[in-house]
């Protein structure tokens, strides 16, 4: 799932210019498991077809009462008749009984070993309602769980699924467009199965200015899915083949359309550098910015979390990101109401902030640093962490005018604020950015003044109650902070006597707690 | 060793032995059973007696060694014998859970205890079972026993409160989750159900309670890293409950012990912590629950007593509204006038008075009481929690809140004005809310530094503070004087100058007060109103407008030292420190007094030095005495040896550690006031001062290099002559520190100050070895450091004693080896030196080597000259390369090691910066064109034809503009 809700997500892609080694260790910690609870993707994994109405013309509508309401056992001898009416009749029974909006019975379905007749039905080309009825029967079916898509793939339904693609039936075509997508959405492996199926080229050949809207949602969203998942990823020649038609997709106007083109996209860029720059290169990066600022939280949360991946990559390519524009837009994320977005413009941010000087100049530039700080006060937690992040990529890759530009935007109050939540690894980054201004701020003969203005926020006290920390790194981070930078207040450089009575230097310690 | 009934004889004899009083009983037997712990089964022996022994001395004896035995033994280190073979670490691990559970509380601690040792390292893949059994035994109904449980699961899973996330970590955590949230949600639910069952049942209750506790602590460690799917599912259950619990209120459970606190408060505090957990990190989840959890705990709070058995839970629920107060999307829940009133009036102004506990401190413990109440070490007390919820409201409500203290300020001070002798703790509620309510930002140095602009902080001053210190008896109502003086301090950058000047002979009478807190607190005001500063940063009292109280302030100083209590009070001797250093000249006229007093206290806390900042301010004291005096009359220095040598001679010969880097510092200063040749009493002492002893305490070593350099300062002609033969000596101190990665920046000032002070002659025969030393440590272990004090010295070398020189002394120690210094040390490495003096030292150096070295202009040396030109120019012009290798990053390296020994610990003792260039070069770029012009005149055209050839083109420039500042040009 590409959800950056997972923070290891994060981690791992993290691009990380630090100097501090400490740092830059922790970033290789990447966990890949989850104690929370699995966040519904945004995008819809599978779907099922719930529409009740019926595409037919009403002649052939079924009457009233008549096969909507068999029984299992009925719908079981329909479909092995031999006979093409019963068939269908059976067979519209149960993608009935499929789409029932509560609990549909697919477990039974596939228990009562329906699949094979169905995937049977597929084929019989000379009969497309009972092709299209099987077909949506099929795509219910593989909208259940992984075991049930499992069955409908082993049933045999992909290839002639792909068949179908090619058929008169516009929908006919549009169902097994629908099929192929709830089961490349399960996972890699059926993914590319439907994939090694030859279905892209099919998919996109129904792709044209004349299209109808509705399919041409319906294709778009089986393409996001045959981009979904990694491990592995999706072969490049698919994505070869795909990436033209989404960077044609993406100038759509329908939201629709666009969010399931920037799912697709998003997919694609949460990767390697490599994969980011198939992408990038065919130049969709103006566009996706141009949608961050889209209306729809649809399309603008795929879009922002694509450049967002983008912006992992290489320094190349965050700078092409910038170039696009995407410095423009984030303030006014980064002020969005949703904690949500807020969240991942200040991961993008955080990955701008770990490139070079120039980056972290642009970023000084747009005027980010406000709305940046803002969130360090006032966000969610998680917004906070991610703004705590941005700072710290900020700190150790700034130069001296970048970091007092930084301590001038304010950001000391909400660090300081942050020093006593309840995450370790958040506050040790925390005392690291401390150790790492002061240090600054040292050879710019500042000291002084910084560490009144930490004091005045309250950090002294803060950082002495982390010496006690049971976390040794944090107990240690915050020791060496007071020792080395708030040893003894002194106007007129009075007194080391920690360095001067080595032999004891514990007494500091002990007389101030 | 067997599993036999002997050998538990044995066992039991050595065991009792143990806790024999007579160490000649006690200590054979613990060396016995150290050496037979090796021994497979000598663990299940002892658990066998813990459980079956009949003398239940010898059953928690056996507990004790156990748990001390799998302390020092369970852990396996690599590389290291496992010291417990696998058949007993399998049997502990199978028996030691149900052993733990059916022993008596005593021995179920060292159980408990010895469990999560061996958990820490076995659980979860080595001992797979122990989630198992103990969730098993929640179903048993014993709560002894799911008590015993709890416990432990408490010890195994605390950690994750403290840990960084890792796979490893967050593995054991999700194990944890799967196997023991149900039990544990469900055991919850039972318990809170038997406890109204068991209602009336006191006994039963505290177990139960115990257990909530126990519970309540576990959900934090489970909650911590991340909200857990099956907590975020079980939301409701859980924080239903907690809500229940907080409002939860038992007779039965109440205790009479007013200190400690009960099973109610600290299961209330615990859930305080719960919900403070939710709020800060998973608000989202919890947005929902949290209005009634501030609801809940403010109503908790209105209704809990003063005890201090309460003070924990109190701070904790105050901390919790303050964080969640100043939250932007739970401002709502504040901003209702009347719930602002209600918080001010029921929860703020009952949590800031002055309590009986308090009172005692301020009489009985002063020293704590002062650094709780200016030092700010009071994290924990129910004031600083009302301060921090007082700032916290502010943020969104600073208009109502001030209003509505206002009231309160203003009711608070008439109740005291009605009758002052009963009421006076109203008036320091005032001034304490008022203190509070006003102090935005605040620093020790200046005080208040942002205050809230709607107090009228002079006004108040004038009304009601000033009132109080002039009072004629300075002992009446000691506390309410402390206040006022603490007001003073703190707003001493509000309060304007006149109002001030007011007070400081006021403060200077408090000095006078029984009252440890209040005396304490006078000479800290004045300390600090003595350091403040004015415009054109000179302080913002003169001397001349203290001059009228000079002879006051001194005396009350000095007899506030008398005072019970005050014989070591550090502010007290900060502040003489500091009133010698404002007042400077005007103290002369007491010196010999001042001097006499300062040196009794010497002699008297030598004796056992115990307070080190007391210490300090004495010796910087004495300091400033000797450089008052000293400037106005150096003769008069002769007057301070004669005063301070006896004393100095005794911590000397007593070898009081505390105080040798201190005498060492006052010498210094002492033997640098002598104008002419050094004095015979000094060089006495010289050979004295090489003994390695001295050496060995690193303590001593800046202390030591410093006053060697003032005598090789004043005295290198005497040592050269009387003292020749210390000279071996006092190479051997260098070479003693040049080996050390810490000190060899000492040893390199100790070096510089021979090379520029000592007659050349006297040190030419040992000039090839010290060299030699400081390849050996290049190549030994080659740091930042070392190499940038290495520059400073060579270069130094190089003006001392002529660029060929160090050409020569190089090449001799190995020939082409001056090339590979330029080539490998000094052309990739100059950028790195830090410093004025330093860079300086550098550039004059490396323009002698340019110009004034024929070897550079016609060997092999040659293609050297114009990259060492253009790292010379870099030198000027570049950033300092501040760069540390990698690897270095975590070796202790001193700040700035400069030439000049720049650690100054006593301030008043300090030297002045020597820059040995000094008058030789002014401005070393110009010295570096007049250089350059005069070495072109003497092989003309080859310099230009060096520059123009591989110099950058931005070197160029910057050189073109050094030859046009001095008006000269290359020929």
């Amino acid at each position: 799932m590409p959800t950056l809700d997972v923070p290891e997500e994060r981690l791992r892609k993290f691009k990380y210019r630090g100097k501090d080694a400490s740092m830059r260790r922790q970033q290789r910690m990447a966990v890949s498991l989850e104690l929370r609870k699995a966040r519904k993707d945004e995008q819809t994994l599978k779907r099922r077809n719930i529409i009740n109405s019926c595409p037919y013309p009403p002649s052939e509508k079924p009457a009233k009462g008549m096969p909507g309401s068999l029984t299992l056992g009925e719908i079981i001898k329909g479909v092995n008749s031999s006979d093409p009416a019963l068939c269908f009749q059976a067979t519209q029974a149960a993608r009935k009984m499929l789409s029932r909006e509560r609990n549909p019975p697919l477990k039974l379905v596939v228990e009562a070993g329906l699949i094979p007749r169905l995937v049977e039905f597929l084929k019989s080309s000379l009969y497309p309602c009972l092709q299209f009825e099987a077909a949506w029967a099929l795509t219910n079916i593989a909208s259940g769980t992984s075991e049930q898509t499992r069955a409908v793939v082993e049933g045999g339904a992909i290839r002639p699924l792909v068949e179908l693609l090619s058929s008169s039936s516009v929908t006919v075509c549009e169902q097994a467009v629908w099929a192929l997508g709830n089961i490349a959405g399960d996972g890699p492996e059926f993914r590319d199965i439907v994939i090694s199926s030859n279905a892209i080229p099919h998919l996109l050949a129904l792709i044209s200015s004349t299209t109808p809207i509705t399919f041409l949602r319906n294709i778009t969203w089986t393409l996001s899915n045959l981009c979904r998942n990694k491990n592995p990823y999706p072969c490049e020649k698919a994505v070869k083949q795909m990436l033209p038609v989404l960077f044609y997709l993406l100038q759509h106007q329908d939201s629709e359309i666009l969010s399931d083109t920037c799912w697709a996209l998003s997919y694609l860029t949460d990767g390697s550098n490599e994969r980011i720059s198939q992408v990038v290169n065919t130049g969709v990066l103006p566009r996706l910015v141009e949608l961050m600022t889209s209306s729809e939280l649809s399309v603008l949360t795929p879009s922002l979390r694509t450049v967002g991946n983008i912006v992992t990559g290489t320094d190349q390519q965050t700078q092409m990101a910038i170039d696009a524009g995407m410095l423009k837009v984030l303030p006014q994320l980064l002020r969005h109401a949703r904690p949500a977005i807020q969240k991942e413009a200040a991961w993008a941010l955080s990955n701008v902030a770990a490139g070079p000087r120039q980056h972290i100049q642009q970023l000084i530039a747009h005027d980010i640093l406000p709305p940046l700080v803002a969130l360090l006060k006032n966000g969610e937690f998680k917004v906070q962490k991610e703004a705590v992040w941005t700072v710290a990529n900020f700190t150790t890759g700034a130069n001296l005018d970048q970091l007092i530009q930084l301590v001038h935007s304010g950001v000391l109050e909400p660090l300081v604020n942050l020093l006593t939540v309840p995450d370790v690894k958040i506050v040790l980054i925390i005392l690291d950015v401390f150790a790492y201004i002061l240090q600054a701020a040292e050879k710019l003969s500042e000291k002084e003044n910084l560490c009144l203005l930490i004091e005045e926020l309250g950090g002294i006290d803060r950082i002495e109650a982390l010496q006690l920390h049971e976390n040794h790194q944090i107990g240690q981070t915050a020791l060496n902070i007071i020792e080395k930078h708030f040893g003894e207040e002194e106007d007129e450089g009075i007194i080391l006597l920690d360095q001067l009575l080595d032999q004891d230097n514990e007494f500091i310690r002990i007389t101030k707690n | 060793m067997e599993l036999s009934d002997a050998n538990l004889q044995t066992l039991t004899e050595y065991l009792k032995k143990t806790l024999d009083p007579d160490p000649a009983i006690r200590r054979p037997a613990e060396k016995f059973l150290e050496s037979v712990e090796g021994n497979q089964n000598y663990p299940l022996l002892l658990l066998t007696l813990l459980e079956k022994s009949q003398d239940n001395v010898i059953k928690v004896c056996a507990s004790v060694t156990f748990k001390n035995y799998i302390k020092r033994n369970w852990r396996i280190v690599e590389d290291e014998p496992n010291k417990i073979c696998e058949a007993d670490r399998v049997a502990i691990k199978a028996n030691i859970v149900h052993l733990m559970l059916s022993s008596p509380e005593q021995i179920q601690k060292q159980l408990s205890d010895a469990i999560s040792i061996i958990g820490r390292e076995d659980f979860p893949q080595k001992w797979p079972d122990l989630l198992t059994e103990m969730v098993n035994r929640f179903q048993s109904g014993d709560f002894h026993v799911i008590n015993g449980v709890l416990r432990t699961a408490h010890s195994l899973f605390k950690r994750y409160r403290h840990e960084f996330k890792s796979n490893e970590l967050w593995t054991e955590i999700k194990l944890v989750l799967d196997a023991f949230a149900l039990p544990l949600t469900n055991l919850f639910k039972a318990t809170i159900e038997l406890c109204s069952t068991h209602a009336n049942d006191a006994s039963a209750l505290r177990i139960l309670f115990s257990s909530l506790i126990l519970i309540s602590k576990l959900f934090y460690s489970l909650n911590f890293q991340d909200l857990p799917e099956f907590f975020e599912d079980n939301m409701e259950t859980w924080m239903d409950n907690f809500h229940t619990l907080l409002t939860l209120d038992n007779k039965l459970l109440q205790t009479d012990d007013e200190e400690e606190a009960g099973l109610l408060e600290l299961l209330k505090s615990q859930i305080c912590d719960n919900a403070a957990l939710y709020a800060q990190k998973y608000d989202e989840e919890f947005q929902r629950y949290l209005p009634r959890f501030v609801t809940a705990i403010w109503n908790l709070l209105v209704t809990t007593g003063q005890e201090v058995k309460y003070d924990l839970l109190v701070s904790n629920a105050i901390q919790f509204l303050a964080s969640v107060c100043e939250r932007p999307h739970y401002k709502n829940l504040f901003e209702d006038q009347n719930t602002l009133t209600s918080i001010c009036e029921k929860v703020i102004v009952p949590n800031m008075e002055f309590r009986a506990a308090d009172e005692e401190a301020f009489e009985d413990n002063s020293e704590e009481y002062i650094r709780r109440d200016l030092e700010g070490s009071d994290i924990d007390t129910r004031r600083r929690a009302a301060c921090d919820l007082v700032r916290g409201l502010c943020k969104f409500f600073e208009g109502p809140v001030t209003g509505i203290f206002s009231g309160y300020v203003n009711s608070m001070l008439q109740e005291y004005a009605k009758n002052p002798s009963v009421n006076w703790k109203h008036k320091d509620a005032a001034i304490y809310l008022v203190t509070s309510l006003a102090s935005k930002a605040q620093t020790q140095k200046h005080g208040i530094t942002q205050a809230n602009e709607l107090v009228n902080l002079t006004e108040f001053f004038v009304n009601h503070i000033l009132p109080d210190l002039k009072s004629a008896n300075v002992n009446e109502f000691p506390v309410l004087k402390a206040d006022g003086i603490k007001y003073i301090m703190i707003f001493r950058n509000q309060v304007p100058k006149e109002h001030l000047i007011v007070s400081i002979p006021l403060l200077i009478n408090h000095l006078q007060a029984e009252s440890i807190v209040v005396h304490t607190y006078a000479a800290h005001a004045l300390e600090r109103l003595f350091t403040m500063r004015g415009p054109n940063n000179a302080t913002l009292f003169t001397a001349a407008e203290i001059a009228p109280f000079v002879e006051i302030l001194l005396t009350n100083l000095f007899k506030a030292l008398t005072l019970p209590g005050s014989s070591e009070n550090e502010y007290i001797m900060k502040a003489i420190m500091r009133s010698f250093s404002l007042l400077q000249e005007a103290i002369i006229p007491y010196i010999a007094t001042l001097i006499t007093q300062l040196t009794q206290k010497l002699l008297a806390v030598s004796k056992n030095p115990s307070k080190p900042h007391f210490n300090h301010y004495m010796f910087e004291a004495i300091c400033l005495s000797i450089r008052i005096t000293c400037k106005a009359n150096p003769a008069a220095v002769v007057n301070f040896e004669e005063a301070l040598f006896l004393a100095f001679t005794e911590i000397l010969q007593n070898d009081v550690q505390e105080f040798i880097p201190y005498v060492f510092q006052v010498m210094s200063l002492l033997l640098e006031t002598h104008k002419n040749d050094i004095p015979s009493s000094y060089m006495a002492l010289f050979p004295h001062l090489l003994q390695p002893v001295l050496w060995e305490r690193t303590g001593n070593i800046p202390a030591l290099v410093r006053l060697l350099q003032a005598f090789l300062e004043r005295g290198s002609n005497t040592i050269a002559s009387a003292a020749a033969d210390k000279i071996p000596g006092l190479l051997g101190v260098f070479q003693k520190l040049i080996a050390s990665k810490a000190n060899d920046h000492q040893g390199f000032y100790l070096l510089n100050s021979i090379i520029e002070h000592m007659p050349p002659e006297s040190v030419d025969q040992y000039r090839k070895q010290i060299f030699i030393l400081l390849f050996q440590r290049l190549q030994n272990s080659k740091t930042t450091k070392f190499i940038k004090s290495f520059l400073v010295f060579i270069n130094l070398y190089c003006i001392k004693y002529g660029a060929l020189a160090l050409q020569e002394i190089f090449d001799g120690i190995q020939p082409k080896m001056f090339g590979m210094v330029l080539e490998k040390i000094i052309i990739p490495e100059i950028q790195k030196v830090s410093g004025n003096v330093e860079k300086k030292i550098c550039a004059v150096g490396i323009t002698k080597l340019l110009t004034e070295c024929p070897p550079m202009m016609d060997t092999e040396y040659t293609k050297l000259w114009t990259p060492l030109l253009q790292s010379l120019i870099g030198l000027f012009e570049l950033p300092e390369d501040d760069t540390i290798p990698d690897e270095e990053h975590f070796i202790d390296i001193e700040d700035t090691p400069g030439y000049q020994t720049a650690f100054s610990q006593l301030a008043f003792a300090g030297k002045k910066e020597h820059d040995p260039v000094g008058q030789m070069v002014n401005n070393p770029k110009i010295h570096l064109a007049q250089s350059l012009h005069k070495l072109s005149t003497a092989c003309p055209g080859r310099v230009p034809s060096m520059v123009s050839t591989s110099l950058n083109a931005e070197a160029l420039q910057y050189l073109q503009g050094y030859l046009q500042a001095a008006s000269v040009t290359l020929l």
